[in-house]
Order: structure tokens, then sequence, then C-alpha cells
């Protein structure tokens, strides 16, 4: 193609145009200091359900990885300060539905507590009145793009800001896990042992399973963690499913060696997102494998503008709160939420699954 | 982080500043754009790293972040932006005519609606081919043709507009 004059001098200008950009070398300085943005974005339901789980198969390995270049320092929380911290987890669906949220307590023991908030539970939304616990961050994330800012940072103010005022705690930082984390990851460690009660199919999740113990690796994991129609306790016993998939998941990740470890990390890297002032290694550094986890004290089920909902009620979920994250709490919360199923109870990752740890 | 991704950046985070600028006439939106999709890229770059010519996937997210509805507010004001810049230059930076007309037409590309200016500078810039154009901003061959006729047009009737018009 021959150029005409206007077309030579259109180049020209557009080459003129492209040599005011700025020096590659700062942007690349700039890259490479920043951590993975501010915004939790993509990350999906399953993940948050037990930190204790989510901590020792995702957080850990991610901290063994970087542990040899420690991040940015925060100087709210220098190196070495032992105070126990807060975690708000988020599992995002894909677009902007919090399908699972848990808020983790760090002990200055390194013991972990992990309380999983239902999704449907009907709470007081600050500035916006009641609503599912799951509306909060799509609310607010719509919100802010309408008006040009970041969705996803208005999204985890407004869910921290809601999570904060059901549970009188704290939100110290938040972090968030892409659910394909665990489709990579299961496979990475070769399948995650789970024990069905009942043959599952379910065309929402893609879930087809067989009763009985397997080991379950890539989509059908996935489809096992977000199968969420046809179980008897729907949301509730998803809940409970992923409880026992972290649990087996971390028992595997916990009894690898250090090369699948370091492989492990660099998986896990890429579906997870945290604040940029959680510094996972001295977070991880007292971390013990002790881990309790919980549900928050629930009520009946009510009918809300969205359909059916779950009543809180905030005096019992603060109480409950407040004894589940004391310091030095042991063994099983009282007060929680249980679902007939081994959902609350002290435990250690490495343990063989029982028979009894088979879910719906 | 996969090595490569960081061999990426490397190799092409200038040509992609560039491109951007050329995109957007506005170094710092364009620095903006560049980063933010750089750092988007890395969580995903299992899957982006895997296509056979990443650098274009990633040229496609910059253009198709520069054209969201959330840069269009930044946008607007680029071409005021850049001529009061202009302004602010000396007039001619070059004493030759040829610089002059150069100065000149930047100015008026600046001022094209952002698909136009999008295709002409994948075009004259990137020297992509109409079907690439056409995926990269996600539109048929013939839009792509359609946008840079109009922005040919607009550019030639402006053509014997005086510059100092336009300073």
């Amino acid at each position: 193609m021959t150029d005409t004059r206007q077309e030579a001098l259109i180049r020209d200008a557009i080459a003129a145009e492209a040599d005011q950009a700025v020096d590659y070398r700062a942007v690349l300085a700039n890259l490479h200091g920043r951590q993975p943005r501010r915004r939790p974005f993509a990350l999906f339901a399953a993940a948050g359900l037990t930190v204790a789980a989510a901590v020792v198969a995702v957080v850990v390995p991610l901290a063994v990885d970087r542990s040899a270049a420690p991040s940015a320092v925060d100087p709210a929380a220098p190196p070495g300060t032992t105070t126990a911290r807060t975690v708000l987890l988020i599992g995002l669906d894909g677009s902007t539905n919090t399908d699972s949220v848990v808020l983790a307590r760090v002990g200055v023991d390194g013991a972990v507590s992990a309380a999983s908030l239902p999704r449907d539970a009907l709470v007081d939304i600050p500035g916006v009145g009641q609503g599912k616990l799951n509306s909060a961050y799509a609310r607010a994330y719509a919100a802010a793009e309408a008006e040009g800012r970041d969705g996803d940072a208005a999204g985890v103010e407004s869910l921290a800001q809601t999570v904060e005022a059901l549970t009188g705690v704290r939100v110290d930082h938040y972090a968030a896990v892409d659910m394909a984390a665990f489709s990579t990851l299961s496979e990475a460690v070769g399948g995650v042992e789970v024990c069905l009660k009942s043959a599952s199919r379910d065309e929402f999740s893609g879930v087809d399973l067989p009763s009985g113990r397997q080991s379950l690796s890539g989509p059908q994991a996935l489809a096992f963690l977000r199968q969420r129609h046809g179980l008897a306790n729907g949301e509730l016993d998803r809940v409970v499913r992923q409880q026992t998939f972290l649990r087996a998941l971390a028992a595997k990740v916990a009894g690898s060696e250090p090369a699948k470890l370091a492989e492990l990390a660099r998986l896990a890297g890429r579906h997870l997102r945290a604040d940029p002032a959680l510094n996972l290694v001295e977070f991880v550094g007292r971390l013990t494998p002790t881990v309790r986890t919980a549900i928050i004290p629930l009520g009946e089920v009510v009918d809300s503008e969205n359909g059916q909902a779950l009543s809180v009620d905030p005096v019992a979920v603060r109480a409950f709160m407040a004894g589940f994250f004391a310091d030095g709490a042991t063994g099983v919360p009282t007060g929680g939420f249980s679902v007939p199923l081994p959902a609350t109870e002290t435990e250690k990752p490495g343990r063989t699954p029982r028979h009894d740890d088979c879910v719906r | 982080m996969p090595a490569d991704y960081d061999q990426f950046v490397t190799d092409r985070l200038d040509r992609l500043l560039r491109y951007a600028t050329a995109l957007t006439c506005d170094k710092h939106l364009a620095q903006d754009i560049v980063q933010d999709v750089l750092l988007r890229a890395r969580q995903k770059w299992a899957r982006i790293g895997a296509v056979d010519v990443p650098y274009l996937y990633v040229k496609r997210m910059v253009t198709n972040d520069y054209l969201s509805w959330r840069r269009r507010r930044a946008a607007r004001d680029v071409s005021s932006t850049h001529l009061a810049l202009d302004d602010l230059a000396p007039a001619v930076a070059d004493p030759a005519v040829r610089h002059a007309e150069r100065d000149a037409m930047r100015a008026r590309i600046a001022v094209l609606p952002r698909k136009q200016r999008a295709a002409l500078v994948l075009r004259y810039y990137e020297d992509s081919t109409d079907a690439e154009i056409a995926g990269i901003l996600g539109c048929t061959e013939g839009t792509v043709r359609s946008h840079i006729s109009r922005a040919l047009h607009t550019l030639r009737v402006n053509e014997n507009t005086p510059s100092e018009v336009l300073r």
C-alpha cells in the first residue's frame, strides 16, 4: 500500500504523539513495586470458607513463595508485631456476588478462628438498610462504577462495614480467593478426598458425582464447591461442603514436599488478592495448625424483597463473636449455628477424613 | 509470578506505552491504563500467556480499557488537555514546515472520536490489518473501514483550516 501524502503525515503525527509516552523504566519500577492491585476482584465463593483451610491451602504456600521477597512494609503493621488480626475473606462468583464471606481471626498465638457468614443472612447494610449480606458488595460496586469510581474498592468497603456492624468486630484486612484456585489446586495436589452421602447431579453447578468416598479435582471439584441447588439445606450444605473440602485440601497441602509447596504457591498466588496492608509473611509466620470453624447464629427463614433470606439476631451474633474470637478461646464454640454435620469442631490439618465427614 | 510475564513486560512495556499514548493523546492517562491492564493481565497470565500472541491480547485490553465507559470522563478532557499543552509549547517546535504540519495534524487527530482514532492508530502506527483491527475493536471489518474513511475525511476537510484556528 502506497501512502498518500496525507497518510504519511498521519503516520508522522501519530508517531510523534507516541513519542510523548512516559519513560517505560519508571513504569516498570512502578509495576514491580506494586501489589497486585487493591481490588479483590474476581475472587470467588468457595474460597473463603474456613480460613483454616484457606490459610493453610492458600495463604501459607503463598507466603512461602513470598518469603524470599517480603512484600511492601505496612507502616501500620511493621513486621514483628504480634497483635491479633482479623481478616475478611471474600469470595465472589465471577461478577459481584459475594457467595461466601468469612471473618477470621489470627490470635497472638497463631491460632485461627473462622466464622462463616451465610450470604443469605438478612443484615443491616450501613447506608442502605436491610438486605441480604451478598447484596452489600454488589450494590456498592454498581453505585461506584456508575460514578466512575473503583467498584471493587467500594464493594469491599461496604461489605466490611456491614460485617463490622453485624459482628461488632473490626475488620483489619481482607483477602479474597478466586474459586478457580480450587480447581487448579485440587489438580495440583492430585485430587482432594471427599465423601458424598448420595449421588449429586445439578445442572446449575455442573456437578455430577456418585455417592461415597472419592477424589475430586479440576472442574468437578469446583462444581462440588459451588452446588447449592438440590441440596437439602441449600446454601448451608454448601458451606459444610466447602469447609470439608478445604480441610481435606489443607491436609494434602500440609503433607507436601517443599518443592511441591513452591509450585502450589505459584498456583495459589494467581488467585488470591489481599489488601496491601496484609503482611502475609508476618501473618503466616505465627500461624499454628489449630483452626476453629463456625457459622454465626442464624434465625428463621424469612421472605425478603430478594427471595428467602435467613434472619439474624445482631445481639446474638455479637455475643457469639465476642466469645468465639476471645483470646485463649479453644474447643468447640458455643452458640453458633450448627448444621447437623461436622461444621463446627476443632480441627488439625493432616487428620484423615473420617467416615462421618460424608456430606450431602 | 510466572517468569514469562516479567519477560513480556520487559519486552513490551515501551511499545504498549507508546501505543496507548498515541491512542489517548495523553501520556498520563496512557500510563494509568497500561499499568492497570498489566496488573490485571498478571492475574490472568496463566490464560493470556497461553494464547498465540499475548501482545495482541494485551493490546486489546488496553484499547478496550480506553474505549470503555469508565474512561469516558477522562477521555473527554483529553483533547482539550492536549490542545492546552500544545498552547504552552512553542507554537512551532521546529522551524521546518513539515514539523508544523505534523503538529497541526497531531492536534486534529487528538479531537477525533475515540473509535476512529483507535482505528487510525492501529492502522498507521501498529500497521494492523483491517481484520486485526476488527478483532481488537470488536467490530466488523466494514466498520473498521468506515471508521478510517470518516477519520480521513475529517482530517482532509480540516486540512485547509489554518492551524492557527486550532491552536
